[in-house]
């Protein structure tokens, strides 16, 4: 009898764990997609996706294998130049990447500016937010 | 406790279930409330089967004998470690022992893959909840270790006294690890198709779980011959035996896959038969467990027979449709983005790799199912031994030990013919010294001599690899020798652990060749003679018969012969004692035929191996049988070693880690905000 | 093996297996009296009887190691007479085996006469004849047709695309350098792996 209970008891833990995430509906925001799980902190160098890292490492491998004499000058000098090339290319668009994103936040910031030049100020009571008032609708002065 | 471990079991089939459909439709759909659900499910399933595990192992401590399976399986007078033995120790018992650790490791794997793998979880969870159910179900309706019997007896029959030996409590739960972790690669490659993600996510992710699952079989293949060379009496390791072959088939497509991955890291090549390996190597462990458990073939092993078979041919005929399938409809998907620049290169020294590779599984499955088809094409029962697997694999087995010394010194992409002079020049001049001082020293076993040759040229090759690796750090980046070697093999672990691994092959390699100079000899002695025995390395060894006492021990009476050693002359180390042991029940009564426990002196160069048959007439004169085993030592160092390079890859954190932390800074600034600005829109609302 | 020996063995086989007889290596000038009953000989396993050469005699050895033992146990007959002391199939197999090299029958002739009985299966290896040839030739095959396939699209592979080699440019080995490209690159090349070594 008391297994019989302690076996219920364990069947309704386990419905409950398994049931509340779609009883509760959690989080029914949008669909998770790869771009939420970008590449983190964690990610080990030779895991990453990026493709400069991936010239970068494969740069570094030649170079250590013809070190170690197992790739001779000629090809050593062919993988180098294509994949320097593949690693420049991959600088660039990171780069490009970087400064749309930079550009972005300007943009950003000139939105913030011009809102902020924009709003009107009541000399007691600070910015205001009814930008089209003439008075300040706490104290009854003038906005500057 | 059976009829809570019996809801447990029930409870797990609908989890199983619950897990598949959900896993699937959060996958598909990307509804967080159901992925969430099927992570969930992977916990809860752990957790409820660990309850089963928890009623098993309490029916066996608390010697519940109106429970079949306790009843089967020990015995009142069974010391406690071989009571928890039992519960993998017969079949109902090993079957949930799968489902039990495929539930943890399938738990391990929600909880520990990192979030940017978070796309295949679901499937993942999808995968190894089928599995999981897969086995519950077989636990349930073919082979129940709750059942009960109508009856309680008033002892139960014991354990198999071959059963009864500390090797054997650690070797099958080792090789399970080894067989049930496939399964987790495997669910990662299956959610890598099912979600058409295909890049090298999925393959990142699996790394790790590879390798520890390699581990695990290489190290349960092992502590399965340490046993049966311990324990089964016969002084060798390796029979061939069907059960024997299904360990070492998955371990063969498992080398392959983790040879052949590297190729589609660096040059994303071989998709799909990298698809296909993982998914091999999966079908090949159920197909091992199939045949240990069905006893379709006959072996030793096989001590059961039922209806569990069936189960086993139709999961595994259903898996196979499913990958078929699978990999059919993702084909395109899994197009390979480069070709290969030179028929002289690393890559195509992998190719014949994973051919001979997997040419020796198919040669190993073959022989292993040729009885049954010779059957079916002749009508004519045939035995395929040992000595037929030796003729076929010994060559390929040696063909793969060239490759692994001959691989490494190849480069990636392309080799001249002048780089390959300059990397070939040292391992062969080593090999040639090695194989003329073989010829000198009077070896004349082929196979054997091959063995040593080819190690010779492998260690020369690994060896020179580990120097020229670290001259060129040394040259490269200024560091001074050390820290050029420890830096080197600290920032390649992968490569240098390969190589370390690769080490441990050839030293097993070595001990197998060892096999050949085996010498043995069978005397009956009164107490006060003596036989002498001339051992490979030209020691002379004599033996001379001490006595046979008789005392009771534990749950068994035991008969122990002893034997005085001296080596050429000089006393040696002290005497051996071999056992008969006749294990009893609670009330003295005999159980089991007589069993044999041999006495073994380990040294490095050659074990002496003794065992005692019997006696003769009753008396104190005993028949043994004595072995000079030579080197059978490095098989156990060998994988030692196997797994301390193994050890070297794995090992977490580390100069790439913590270069992986320090990033941010440079990837950080990647968050793209779309072209049109919807800040503009919301920002002047807020701000207004 | 010569005559005399095995000669000597018949006049053995007269006297019966449970003759006394000196194993080969053991040293005649011991002491051979009888030994002391055990306190329990029925706990001791099953009765044995003694060695004679026969159990070491190479040639038999290596016949019993072709011979499967019928008692299930996927040995060969050497092997589980030396390991299965249980076993009662196996010294009865080995009896016969002993008879056969009395009637100084060679190795194929108690082959065959053992595969007349007990059929091929007794054989711990198929012999290799008619269809058996499959098991034994097909992995080789397979690996064969395999590997010159994979040989043959290598080497084709690696004809068709022939290398372009690049100007030998002799740099000394050393840190990487990119001489062939604007200043400006290089340097960031440079930088952006020197970020990827710390």
């Amino acid at each position: 009898m008391l297994e019989l209970l302690a076996g219920a008891a364990v069947a309704v833990v386990a419905l409950a764990i398994i049931l509340e995430p779609l009883v509760r509906g959690i989080r029914r925001g949008p669909p998770v997609t790869p771009a939420d799980f970008a590449e983190d902190a964690f990610t080990p160098l030779e895991e990453s996706e990026s493709p400069k890292i991936q010239a970068l490492l494969a740069l570094k491998e030649i170079e250590f294998d013809r070190a170690t004499g197992k790739l001779s000058d000629e090809d050593y000098a062919q993988l180098k130049a294509s994949y320097a090339q593949q690693a420049l290319a991959a600088i660039e668009v990171e780069e490009r990447e970087a400064d749309d994103a930079a550009e972005a936040e300007d943009a950003a910031e000139a939105l913030v500016r011009q809102a902020r030049a924009q709003v009107r100020t009541c000399p007691e009571c600070g910015p205001r937010p009814e930008s089209e008032a003439s008075f300040c609708s706490n104290c009854g002065r003038a906005l500057v | 406790m059976t009829i809570l471990g019996q809801l447990a079991l029930w409870l797990a089939l609908l989890l199983g279930a619950w897990g598949t459909v959900v896993g699937i439709l959060g996958g598909r759909r990307g509804d967080p409330a159901l992925i969430a659900s099927a992570r969930r499910t992977t916990y809860v399933l752990a957790g409820v089967i660990s309850v089963a595990a928890i009623s098993l192992v309490t029916a066996l401590l608390k010697s519940d004998f109106n429970v079949a399976y306790v009843a089967s399986y020990t015995s009142r007078n069974l010391p406690i470690a071989y009571k928890l033995s039992a519960f993998y120790g017969g079949q109902a018992g090993s079957l949930l022992f799968w489902a039990l650790v495929l539930s943890l490791f399938a738990a391990a794997a929600q909880w520990l893959t990192p979030r940017r793998y978070s796309y295949l979880m679901p499937y993942v969870a999808a995968v190894t909840s089928f599995v999981i159910l897969f086995f519950v179900m077989v636990t349930v309706f073919a082979a129940n270790p709750f059942e009960r019997l109508p009856f309680t007896p008033v002892d139960g029959r014991g354990l198999n006294p071959q059963l009864q030996n500390p090797g054997m409590v650690i070797h099958p739960p080792m090789l399970y690890l080894g067989y049930i972790s496939i399964t987790i690669p495997f669910a990662f490659a299956v959610a890598a198709l099912l979600s058409k993600r295909l890049d090298m996510g999925w393959l990142h992710a699996i790394r790790k779980w590879t390798l520890i699952s390699w581990l695990f079989l290489s190290v349960g293949i092992t502590l399965g011959m340490w046993w049966a060379y311990v324990e089964l009496g016969w002084g060798g390791y390796w029979a061939w035996d069907p059960v024997e072959n299904a360990s070492f088939l998955p371990w063969l497509t498992m080398t392959a896959f983790l040879h052949s991955v590297m190729i589609q890291e660096k040059r994303g090549m071989l998709k799909r038969w990298n698809m296909t390996l993982i998914s091999l190597s999966f079908l090949l462990s159920i197909f091992g467990t199939f045949i240990t458990r069905s006893g379709v073939i006959s072996s030793v092993h096989s001590f059961t027979q039922s209806s569990v078979g069936y189960f086993f041919l139709a999961f595994l005929g259903l898996s196979i449709v499913g990958v078929v399938v699978l990999i059919w409809t993702r084909a395109s998907l899994l197009k390979t983005e480069a070709h290969l620049d030179s028929a002289l290169s690393r890559e195509a020294s992998f190719f014949f790799n994973n051919l001979l590779l997997v040419g020796m599984a198919f040669s190993v499955l073959w022989g292993t199912l040729f009885p049954i088809i010779s059957e079916v094409v002749r009508g004519t029962q045939v035995t395929v031994g040992p000595p037929f697997f030796n003729q076929v694999n010994i060559p390929i087995g040696l063909g793969l030990l060239a490759l692994t010394g001959i691989g490494p010194l190849i480069a990636w992409r392309r080799a001249s013919p002048r780089n390959l002079r300059r990397q070939f020049a040292a391992p062969l001049v080593l090999a040639a010294l090695v194989a003329l001082a073989l010829i000198a020293l009077g070896l004349r076993d082929f196979y054997a001599g091959m063995a040593f040759t080819i190690g010779a040229f492998v260690v020369g090759a690994i060896v020179q690899e580990f120097i020229r690796g670290t001259g060129a750090r040394h040259r490269l980046h200024g560091e001074n020798p050390a820290l050029a070697f420890v830096r080197l093999v600290g920032r390649n672990r992968r490569r240098y652990g390969g190589y370390i691994v690769h080490i441990g092959i050839v030293i097993y390699f070595v001990a197998f060749a060892g096999q050949a100079f085996k010498t043995e000899i069978e005397a009956s002695l009164k107490p006060g003679e003596s036989v002498d025995l001339r051992s490979p390395y030209g020691h002379t060894y004599t033996f001379t018969h001490l006595g046979v006492s008789q005392y009771e021990a534990l749950n068994r009476f035991v008969s122990a012969a002893s034997l005085e050693i001296t080596r050429d002359g000089k006393p040696f180390g002290r005497p051996l004692t071999s056992e008969k042991r006749q294990h009893v029940d609670s009330f003295g009564r005999p159980t089991f035929e007589p069993s044999t426990e041999a006495a073994i002196r380990y040294t490095l160069r050659e074990d002496i191996y003794v065992v005692y048959a019997g006696s003769v007439e009753g008396t104190e004169e005993a028949v043994y049988r004595i072995t000079i085993n030579p080197l059978v030592t490095w098989v156990w160092i060998g994988c030692m070693v196997l797994v301390f390079g193994g050890a070297v890859t794995l090992w977490p954190g580390g100069t790439v880690g913590a270069r992986g932390l320090r990033r941010p800074t440079e990837s950080g600034y990647q968050a793209r905000l779309p072209a049109e600005m919807p800040i503009e829109r919301e920002g002047a609302e807020v701000l207004s | 093996m010569s005559s005399a020996a095995v000669m000597d063995r018949r006049a053995l086989l007269r006297g019966g297996m449970a003759a006394i007889v000196p194993v080969l290596a053991q040293r005649p000038t011991q002491d051979t009296g009888s030994a002391a009953p055990l306190r329990q000989p029925e706990l001791a396993g099953r009765p044995r009887d003694r060695i004679t050469d026969y159990e070491n005699d190479p040639f038999i050895i290596g016949v019993e190691r072709r011979l499967r033992c019928t008692c299930g146990c996927n040995l060969d007959v050497h092997t589980c007479r030396t390991t299965d002391f249980t076993c009662t199939y196996a010294p009865q197999l080995h009896r016969e085996v002993v008879a056969l090299v009395e009637q100084n029958k060679s190795a194929e002739e108690i082959l065959a006469a053992f595969v007349a009985e007990y059929g091929e299966t007794i054989l711990m290896a198929p012999p290799k004849e008619g269809f058996n040839w499959a098991a034994y030739l097909l992995p080789g095959i397979v690996i064969g047709i395999v590997g010159s396939v994979i040989a043959w699209v290598l080497i084709r592979r690696s004809r068709m695309a022939a290398p372009a080699p690049a100007a030998s440019n002799k740099e000394s080995p050393g840190a990487l350098s990119f001489t062939e490209l604007s200043e400006d690159d290089a340097t960031r090349l440079q930088a952006e792996l020197q970020r990827l070594e710390q």
